[in-house]
């Protein structure tokens, strides 16, 4: 706290929280010290798909220390779906243990809860099942193309004539890109501390968005949603993988009800690959065609997904291609391949992230084609309409992004030609991605308490969202100081309960708009119902400190709301963005590494540059992470996940990175909202992957259309027609 | 993770005599505790070494060196002394895991490093390894990581180590001692075996038999070496490929070769041929691709890893110019 | 001091005490007023604001022991346990990593479980000066070992530079990877200094002490401490700080109108 000494908004201020996270104070879901806790311990399912035939819970059961061994026989009864494969959203409901059926590889079919962590691990080990295998599992992603479904009417998109579009175009290019499972692993393991009193439960949880967890728990329950409370003070990453309840907390309210204890579970990093959503494995089939001087004429997007045999979840891979250039032809199609895995669920920037990478180099392979500078080449496509919605950007400057970017970046020392930038061994290379992030924005409730006190005020904000990293604790507290004008200091804000104001809770990038926004609403109807009490006109400038006097008042509250205006629901609100990259690829070896990159985003009124910068190298990284080595592989005969610890799922380390130059743009987009606030959180990762796979081919003249670029695939891959050795 | 006796011990005697059936000595702990959390190792008493006092490093009489089995593989590799008379080692042992796994993982305990297959890790698949009899599910499942030498129809596992291959290269001998307190000496060559239809076995150990120390010749390879390690990421990843090059010179040509690959092989794979090749050769690009062409010659690749006979290929090239070049 | 809405009902019959006040101090909470917010305050957010700053022994001693029946366990271990210079007894099963007997015994939970098999670094503390994982050490191992966590460092009040420096320049995100990193930092700081080598040392017979760690050997030596969060170039920023004694300068910045007219007419 005693670096903070500006306020308001826009200040790069440190996170008022820090302090508690430097040293290891603050709490996240299983570290709240609640009495007499017991642990439990989920058992996973071996085959991908059958039925259990029997379960023989006995060498558990007389293991000293071990409460309670819950399976489908004896589980409490939960409210379970009422149609076949529905669709999974925020605050569905998360039924588990209520048959024999098993559905995928590592499903929960078990759990034991014992005195100790130590007894409940050991203990799960000794539940023996049987089953009775079906021999069809489907986990061949490539033998099951021709059973791929159309999910709805919003699965496919078209303008224009594709097949015209091509027609017409001087050159077309018709490429496939693949992208693999993969993981959120948020550093926090998925956890939960469970407690029934008096029919009413209180979970300590992991989870992103509150309000939809006392949703779907007290839906599965069936029970009312006032007898659910859930507390999520700090949540140690999300990326998605928190946004809804997954199965793992169900159990552990329903093992705290059974055996009248609270009860932790903490999932392990083992059971977060099937147990805590996966971005699904995408094939992405993209056709471009363009006339010589670099006009797009017909641009197509067809995707290929899988989503599990029990439930459908699809992201948009194609999203960013409706809207992102000026082509008269448009086509866009989502199909989803059931599969025998766990389902799949919004992972960063879903649907964005895939889609850019796809994208963003197919128009690279455009622009080679073209001998056009692939900066050139987008600015000549660049629109300030929407043409997906037929209406204008409440902002756009993608261009600007690119040009300022490129000054930073040396764009101009860029050589047309691949493999003509050496140094010894290495081949260097430089790619160029635009980024684009749809920026949504949600009805915040949230309350501010004031209290004075020697002329002194200070202020508490009550919402119920949360901060996953991002930053949400700093930019509300902020947005107050702003709107109070008060120091940051004597802000409070509490966040995380279920108990406070509703808010969307974190995640779409819809975050720091919505909290701050509905922080700023409380602030400034505290501080209009103030002076009206005095009548005092709302323009006049007065203190916080001075109408709590004058009022005769030493506390204070209010309630604010903020929500969409009808202009923003007239234009496309997205933040934009571009990213630079810098990669060095070993001719030899295949290894290769990111130099340095700039991103350049336009991101509307940023609240913290410190915390903004953080979101968006975090979005990068993780970006980076798909490029390098990210992937989650399904084993062919038995289909469990071969990739099963942080020792085969290679997440990025530190020395995979390198310096990264983020320049933001200043803009307020007040048509978005009132504070002029955008999305940055996925911003990021809309662009990096493309933009070190252009960067790849610029060094080497291999264009690798299949995520993540290994060095085994570096290797073998062929180069490019027209590419000169 | 399975009860067993924790049983302390002050002296080596001690340790020693606690030595039962399935007992395991608990060095660092990283695989071995890890391996247990998975339930792929079953021990019913840990023995614990990390109190006992064989963890120095001693100059030997015929002016090698001596490595004692429970000092640390951050404190080894950072030894002035191995750092100038065996910085080959000490680069290969810098290049595994990281800076915290390296402060806790001895040296005994390196030597005894269990594959990464994920067959083994995982219990309920099939793995010959790990539950001997249950079958080899990598030979017709997933194996980009697998042996493409010395493997056989029961395992095609590769061994993990990166210190191993330097000690391939370098030519080492394991001393260990047994129940009965007798000691033996096992060259680092037959320290390790191939699978063949044991692979349960990684070592020649026998039960019981503890390790109290690497012993290294005369120094070598001081001026020229190189630890070439490819993997999917840059830091805290296991090779894909690894080659160990060092080499000494005399009037132009390869005096002295150590060439050993890693990632390939149930054991440390030394490079025979390659060597033999090499030796009394210029130290230039035809003669080391030469060399990496013999060395790949016998290279059996299944489905998954075929790249990692042209990979392989590159990598010596690469280790053996590295070393050369490196400016003594 | 084991329950939070419990210690709220308490605050009306008695005096702050003292490590109370200090932890008020450090909040900005002054006077009257910190009865005041406290009351207001839920049982969450008390355990975020106050209560974890003086409560780690209070709640230490009301956890729970092991079950009653020591038959329980094949091996049950008494050992002390010296964690940030104060000795505690434990009973434990042999089984018990010396991370879960931090956390769920002592109420050290400062130290994290990122994965549980030493592939991740959050759990990194220091015994007997050396950066290690808590979760591949069994705790029965630690027996006359010092074993140092995140809370030895430095408190909220009184950092250690390390901890100022991963504020200052925002070194982490969500915070669950925080405390291993700058455990691990912390140690790297005496690595450094004792001339210890890494993989991308270029010339391993050349030994120096107090080495000047280049940017690369920085984050090949951090690489341990994964950050899924994506805040490493901020953490090496914090480390190149303490590590030179330099200021190190933020690597972002805002478009000045000049470049966006220039871009925007280009």
């Amino acid at each position: 706290m005693k670096t903070l000494k500006a306020s308001g908004v826009g200040k790069a201020i440190d996170r008022v929280e820090g302090h508690l996270k430097v040293t290891g104070m603050a709490k996240y879901a299983s570290e709240f010290p609640i009495e007499n806790k017991v642990y439990a311990q989920a058992i996973n399912s071996t085959i991908a798909k059958g039925e259990i035939t029997s379960i023989d819970t006995s060498e558990a059961e007389k293991l000293k220390g071990v409460l309670k061994v819950i399976t489908y026989k004896n589980a409490e009864k939960l409210k379970t779906f009422d149609k076949e494969r529905p669709a999974i959203a925020t605050d569905t409901i998360a039924p588990v243990l209520q048959d024999n059926k098993i559905h995928y590889y590592g499903e929960y079919v078990g759990l034991v809860v014992a005195e100790t962590f130590e007894i409940a691990q050991h203990a799960a080990r000794l539940v023996k099942y049987t089953y009775k295998k079906f021999s069809d599992p489907a986990i061949r992603f490539d033998e099951l193309k021709s059973k791929a479904y159309k999910p709805n009417d919003k699965s496919d998109y078209s303008r224009g004539d594709v097949d015209k579009g091509l027609a017409e175009a001087d050159i077309s290019i018709d490429s496939v890109y693949t992208t693999p499972i993969e993981h959120h692993h948020p550093m926090e393991l998925h956890a939960i501390i469970a407690s029934w009193e008096n029919g009413k439960v209180t979970a300590y949880a992991s989870q992103q968005m509150v309000e939809d967890a006392t949703i779907a728990i007290s839906d599965t329950f069936q029970i009312p949603q006032e007898n659910v409370r859930v507390i999520a003070s700090y949540v140690g990453g999300g990326f998605g993988s928190k946004l809804n309840v997954e199965r793992h907390a169900i159990l552990g309210v329903m093992a705290s009800k059974m055996i009248g204890s609270p009860v932790q579970i903490t999932v392990t990093r083992n059971q977060m690959f099937t147990n805590t959503g996966l971005r699904q494995f995408n094939e992405q089939r993209m056709k471009i065609g363009a006339k010589n001087d670099g006009t797009l004429t017909a641009l197509a997007h067809e995707t290929i997904s899988h989503t599990s045999t029990n439930m459908e979840f699809q992201e948009q891979c194609g999203m960013v291609t409706k809207m992102l250039y000026k082509v008269p032809n448009n086509k866009v199609t989502h199909r989803l391949i059931p599969m025998n895995l766990q389902t799949p669920f919004a992972m960063r920037a879903p649907g964005e992230a895939t889609g850019s990478f796809a994208l963003e180099s197919v128009i690279d392979e455009m622009a080679w084609k073209l001998k056009m500078d692939p900066i050139e080449f987008r600015i000549k496509n660049d629109t300030q309409t929407d043409l997906s919605k037929d209406q204008p950007f409440s902002s756009r400057l993608l261009v600007e992004c690119l040009r300022i970017g490129a000054e930073k970046f040396g764009w101009e020392n860029r050589k047309q030609e691949p493999r003509t930038n050496t140094n010894g061994n290495w081949l260097i290379g430089y790619g160029v991605s635009a980024a684009s992030r749809n920026s949504p924005y949600q009805k915040t409730h949230s309350k501010v308490i004031l209290d004075a006190e020697n002329g002194k005020v200070q202020a508490t904000i009550q919402m119920d969202a949360t901060d996953i990293g991002t930053g949400s604790y700093t930019i509300i507290a902020q947005t107050a100081s702003e709107y109070l004008g008060i120091p940051v200091e004597n802000i409070n804000v509490e966040l995380g309960d279920s108990d406070f104001p509703v808010t969307p809770g974190s995640g779409g990038s819809w975050g720091a708009a919505s909290y701050c926004n509905g922080a700023r609403a409380a602030c400034e109807i505290a501080v209009s119902e103030l002076k009206k009490k005095q009548n005092i006109a709302e323009e006049e400038e007065v203190s916080i400190a001075e109408l709590l006097k004058k009022n005769n008042l030493t506390n204070y509250e209010a309630k604010g709301m903020a929500e969409p205006s009808e202009e923003f629901k007239k234009h496309s609100v997205f933040s934009f963005g571009a990213n630079f990259s810098e990669v060095w690829v070993d001719k030899d070896t295949g290894m290769w590494k990111i130099k340095r990159m700039v991103n350049v985003g336009s991101a509307g009124r940023i609240l913290n540059p410190k915390t903004a910068y953080g979101q968006i190298i975090g979005g990068l990284t993780m970006g980076a992470g798909m490029a390098i080595a990210e992937q989650t592989r399904v084993e062919p005969n038995f289909g469990n996940f071969i990739t099963r610890s942080f020792a085969d799922y290679h997440v990025p380390v530190n020395l995979d990175l390198a310096n990264i130059d983020v320049i933001f743009l200043p803009e307020e987009d007040k048509i978005a909202n009132k504070m002029g606030i955008k999305g940055i959180g996925e911003l990021g990762i809309t662009s990096v992957a493309g933009s070190i796979a252009n960067a790849i081919f610029n060094a080497t003249g291999k264009r690798m259309r299949d995520l993540p670029i290994t060095p085994e695939k570096l290797i073998d891959a062929p180069l490019e027609e027209g590419v000169t050795a | 993770m399975r009860p067993f006796t924790y049983t302390g011990t002050k002296t080596k005697d001690e340790a020693l005599q606690a030595y039962s059936k399935n007992s395991h000595y608990l060095g660092g702990g990283t695989n071995l505790v890890d391996l247990m959390k998975e339930d792929v190792e079953k021990p019913n008493q840990l023995i614990d070494i990390n109190n006992l006092d064989f963890a120095e490093i001693s100059k030997n009489d015929d002016g090698g060196y001596k490595l004692g089995a429970m000092l640390s593989n951050s404190e080894t590799a950072n030894h002035p002394d191995i750092r100038k008379n065996y910085p080959l080692l000490s680069m290969a042992m810098l290049s595994a895991a990281t800076a915290q796994i390296r402060n806790m993982a001895t040296n005994g305990g390196n030597l005894l490093q269990r594959t990464r297959c994920p067959y083994f890790f995982e219990t309920s698949m099939p793995c010959n390894k790990r539950e001997p009899g249950s079958g080899c599910g990598a030979k017709d499942g997933m194996n980009a990581l697998h042996a493409i030498f010395g493997y056989s129809d029961s395992c095609i596992a590769v061994n993990p180590s990166d210190m191993n291959v330097a000690l391939a290269a370098i030519g080492a001998e394991v001393e260990v001692q047994k129940t009965d307190l007798s000691s033996r000496m096992i060259p680092f060559s037959d320290f390790h075996r191939l699978p063949g239809d044991q692979p349960e076995k990684d070592t020649n150990l026998e039960p019981g038999e503890l390790i109290m120390a690497i012993h290294l010749s005369k120094p070598v390879f001081a001026d020229h070496y190189y630890y070439l390690k490819i993997r999917e990421r840059s830091s805290y990843a296991f090779a894909l490929i690894s080659v160990a090059a060092g080499m000494e010179l005399k009037s132009g040509v390869i005096s002295n070769i150590g060439l050993a690959m890693g990632g390939v092989a149930h054991k440390p794979w030394k490079l025979t041929k390659a060597e033999e090749f090499l030796k009394g050769k210029k130290p230039d690009k035809s003669n080391f691709e030469k060399s990496a062409e013999l060395a790949m010659q016998d290279a059996k690749p299944f489905e998954d890893n075929k790249y990692k006979v042209e990979m392989g290929k590159k990598a010596i090239v690469r280790a053996l110019t590295q070393a050369y070049e490196r400016k003594a | 001091m084991n329950d939070p809405e419990k210690w709220r009902e308490d605050l009306d019959s008695r005096d702050l005490t003292e490590d109370e006040k200090t932890i008020f101090d450090e909040v900005g909470l002054n006077g009257t007023s910190r009865r005041k917010f406290l009351k207001q305050m839920s049982a969450a957010s008390l355990s975020i604001w106050a209560s974890t700053y003086f409560s780690n022994e209070l709640f230490a001693n009301t956890m729970k022991d092991l079950p009653e029946n020591p038959e329980v366990f094949w091996n049950e271990i008494k050992i002390n346990l010296r964690v940030n210079d104060s000795v505690k007894p434990l009973t434990i099963d042999s089984r018990m990593s010396l991370l879960d007997a931090l956390r769920e015994r002592l109420a050290l939970t400062g130290t994290k479980k990122g994965c549980d098999h030493g592939q991740c670094g959050a759990c990194t503390v220091m015994i007997d000066g050396k950066r290690k994982l808590s979760c591949l050490t069994l705790a029965a191992t630690c027996e006359e070992k010092e074993v140092t966590t995140i809370e030895g460092l430095g408190t909220p009040g009184n950092m250690h530079p390390m901890q100022e420096a991963f504020l200052k320049h925002d070194g982490f995100q969500c915070g669950y990877c925080t405390p291993g990193q700058i455990c691990s930092s912390v140690a790297l700081l005496e690595e450094a200094k004792n001339g210890e080598a890494s993989y991308v040392t270029e010339d391993f017979k050349m030994i120096n002490k107090d080495l000047k760690l280049s940017e690369e050997e920085i984050r090949e030596r951090l690489s341990g401490n994964i950050c899924r969060c994506g805040a490493y170039n901020n953490i090496v920023q914090a480390f190149k700080e303490v590590h030179s004694g330099d200021d190190e300068m933020p690597t972002w910045e805002f478009a000045t109108q000049e470049q966006m007219d220039k871009a925007k007419n280009a």
